[in-house]
């Protein structure tokens, strides 16, 4: 019984413990991406080559699953409304639910598998390897050079990837409509721009950014938290996927709170 | 050796198993991201710059290849040649025969320390007492 | 290589970038943030249902919305901005109705007479009407929920009627069930047949009970005839009230008849039997007369009753 009551306790306070750590991290990253010396030639390289293996290398695999995932959702739902005789709420369907939240959770999730597990063993590998050290020898700071690239590959690569997952649904929509409904292109355009606000397309895009933000930030503070052994890697590289998909349940909970408030 | 690099952390070019060239990067990345990150120097222009140090070396095979395809020579040559572009570099070897560990005296060193010459502004060994025969007749403390 | 990734990386961003660029500024440009917007000034007495960002109506477009709402000495001024192109229907004489939907979000409808009137001056406060859909719909729905009342009241009178060992329905099925059963017993035939006044009496008792009774079923039967039309599947359905009294009497219906049968045979074989002859032209009288009165309630109830092929839930 006190053993159970301990066990709550430690896993509260490591919990309590983990989420300050990841706040403070994440405060100081910001700092620095609010720092115009932060980005320099080798910076922008990292970057580079973050955002090629992350967008555009995956960009052929991400377009055919939007094109099979907006086809699908579009099919299925299109026939639902039909059926219920609810063409009034197609809009608000693809916009309040296509594009504001399947888009960005999709687009989420596949980032967080390709590129936020190869961040997190990546950074646990250069500790391990004592690369890291050798930054610090040479007054290189990692989270200038290696941190703050991909965390902002991370947020662009999301809200780029995420809108154009909407286009795609949106275009694909336009032909299933007219297919279903027979619908011209200014009565389809009507509708989803009835449904359309502004507002709710930069909650959409502050949303897709801090999922970035965060689906890059933890898996590079996991990756630090390697001891210098290399059997500590997958076991980072477990806790820190774990703890990104928190991450994203956490995020899309708050979004729908503010959405809704 | 601790107390030297911490006095001279600002200029220190390290060549140590403890500062290994980084995995994932080619060894022209390795080399020109001492001069990109402190001086944000272009990457072609630094690209251009470590192909005609590596060309004085005889070393320009290895621009595009990665850690754990070089010998222990060219890793030695990436080596000094990152910890010679810091500006007004004190080079510092920390038991260069661990890197260097077919070799059997530090001709090799020397060799390739003449051919830097310009861009370093003191060099230091740091090794063990044992091994200052393999460094010949050359002047220096003990430690 | 690192150019060639370059060019990669700088392509996808600039494409990617465009693109979004262009879906967000024509969302805009459709939703007239970029064109000239006119505002007008609505007075109310009372904010309540006016929230900023309220849609303005017009013809079921959405031309404008409420930007900012003030209380002043003189009630509430509503602003409300329409870009210009919507800006032809706002007319000198538009009329604003606070419009309040059972379901869905207030907005302000806008009605104009003739769009080539004169433009509304900024300097006119024109007042909002308003239209409450949940008022006036309650209004149409009270006499709608007192009749449903009543109709539940004569639904549960009847259920009950039916479901009760001593009601009105079952007490003429047992009466019935009596008569045929003093008929199915040879004795009482043969007491019938020389005459036996008891016996006779007896059927003719019962048989004006069963009268009596139809009297008061067709009391009930004129109270649900003012509910049709207005009932749901209860009443009408294949299992409802309606058609299951309609059965019974079909099924009294036919005992009767058969009561006239055997009535009929009695007549033939007792000719001699003269004193009981009178009687039982009196007990043929009686039967005949209940025979015409529960017919005539089952051909009221298969009037009522054809009319719901179709029992559907209708909503106020």
């Amino acid at each position: 019984m006190i053993a159970a009551i301990e066990n709550i306790g430690r896993f509260t306070l490591d919990t309590s413990l983990s989420l300050r750590n990841t706040l403070t991290f994440a405060i100081q990253v910001i700092i620095r991406l609010l720092n115009l010396r932060t980005y320099n030639s080798a910076s922008r390289m990292v970057f580079i080559n973050q955002f090629y293996f992350t967008s555009v290398q995956i960009l052929p695999l991400f377009l055919f699953v939007a094109v099979i995932f907006g086809s699908l959702v579009n099919g299925m739902a299109f026939q639902v409304i039909k059926n219920l005789g609810l063409y009034d709420y197609l809009g608000r369907l693809l916009m309040g639910f296509v594009v504001t939240e399947v888009a960005p959770f999709v687009t989420v999730l596949l980032i967080a598998l390709r590129s936020s597990s190869a961040i997190n063993a990546e950074i646990a590998v250069m500790k391990v390897n004592r690369e890291l050290n050798m930054l610090d020898t040479f007054n290189i700071d990692p989270i200038n050079y290696l941190f703050v690239p991909r965390i902002i590959n991370g947020m662009l690569s999301m809200v780029l990837l995420s809108s154009l997952f909407s286009l795609v649904v949106l275009a694909i929509g336009l032909f299933v409509s007219s297919a279903v409904f027979g619908t011209s292109v200014d009565a389809y355009n009507d509708t989803v721009l009835q449904a359309a606000s502004l507002l709710d397309i930069v909650i959409v895009l502050f949303k897709c950014a801090t999922f970035g933000f965060f689906i890059t930030l933890i898996p590079i503070r996991l990756g630090l938290s390697a001891s210098m052994e290399l059997t500590s890697i997958p076991v980072v590289v477990l806790g820190g996927m774990v703890k990104v998909f928190l991450s994203i349940v956490v995020i899309e909970v708050l979004s729908l709170i503010i959405r809704f408030i | 050796m601790q107390s030297f690099i911490a006095a001279h952390k600002s200029r220190l070019g390290l060549v140590s198993l403890e500062a290994p060239l980084i995995a994932n990067l080619a060894v022209w990345s390795n080399i020109a991201l001492i001069r990109q990150y402190h001086e944000n120097m272009p990457w072609h222009e630094a690209r251009a710059f470590t192909e005609a140090l590596l060309h004085r070396l005889g070393m320009a095979s290895i621009m595009d290849k990665r850690n754990p395809a070089l010998t222990s020579e060219e890793r030695f040559c990436a080596m000094l040649l990152r910890a010679s572009l810091v500006r007004d570099a004190i080079v510092v070897f920390d038991k260069p025969f661990g890197i260097l560990t077919n070799l059997r005296d530090g001709c090799f060193i020397m060799e390739n320390l003449r051919k830097l010459d310009d861009l370093i502004a003191e060099t230091h060994i740091f090794d063990y007492n044992w091994e200052k025969e393999r460094y010949g007749g050359w002047d220096g403390t003990e430690s | 290589m690192v150019q060639k990734v370059e060019f990669k990386v700088g392509l996808f961003i600039i494409v990617a970038t465009l693109l979004i660029m262009a879906s967000i500024g024509y969302v805009a440009y459709k939703k007239g943030f970029f064109s000239k917007v006119y505002t007008y000034t609505l007075s109310s007495n009372t904010a309540e249902n006016l929230t900023e960002g309220m849609p303005v109506v017009f013809w079921g477009f959405n031309i404008g919305q409420v930007s900012s709402m003030e209380l002043t000495e003189r009630g509430v001024l509503i602003h409300i901005k329409i870009p210009e192109r919507n800006n032809r229907v706002i007319r000198a004489n538009s009329k604003f109705v606070l419009d309040k939907p059972l379901f869905g979000t207030s907005r302000i409808i806008v009605t104009t007479d003739n769009l080539n009137d004169p433009p509304l001056s900024p300097k006119v406060f024109p007042e909002i009407t308003v239209s409450n859909d949940i008022n006036e719909l309650i209004k149409k729905v009270q006499p709608i929920a007192e009749k449903l009342d009543r109709i539940g009241a004569s639904v549960a009178t009847l259920t009950a009627n039916l479901a009760d060992p001593q009601g009105e329905v079952t007490r003429i099925l047992k009466n019935v069930e009596t008569v045929t059963a003093h008929f199915s017993k040879k004795e009482s035939l043969l007491e019938m047949a020389v005459g036996t006044k008891e016996s006779v009496k007896s059927i003719q008792d019962i048989l004006s009970n069963v009268n009596g009774l139809t009297v008061r079923m067709d009391g009930i039967l004129k109270r649900v005839d003012t509910l049709a039309g207005k009932s749901d599947e209860e009443i009408y359905g294949r299992d409802g009230v309606f058609p299951l009294v309609r059965n019974i009497l079909r099924d009294l219906l036919a005992k009767l008849a058969k009561i006239d049968a055997t009535l009929d045979n009695i007549n033939q074989i007792s000719v001699e039997a003269v004193d009981s002859t009178k009687d039982l032209k009196i007990l043929r009288n009686s039967l005949d007369e209940t025979v015409t009165a529960i017919g005539t309630l089952v051909d009221q109830l298969d009037r009522i009753i054809p009319f719901q092929d179709k029992p559907g839930i209708k909503l106020p």
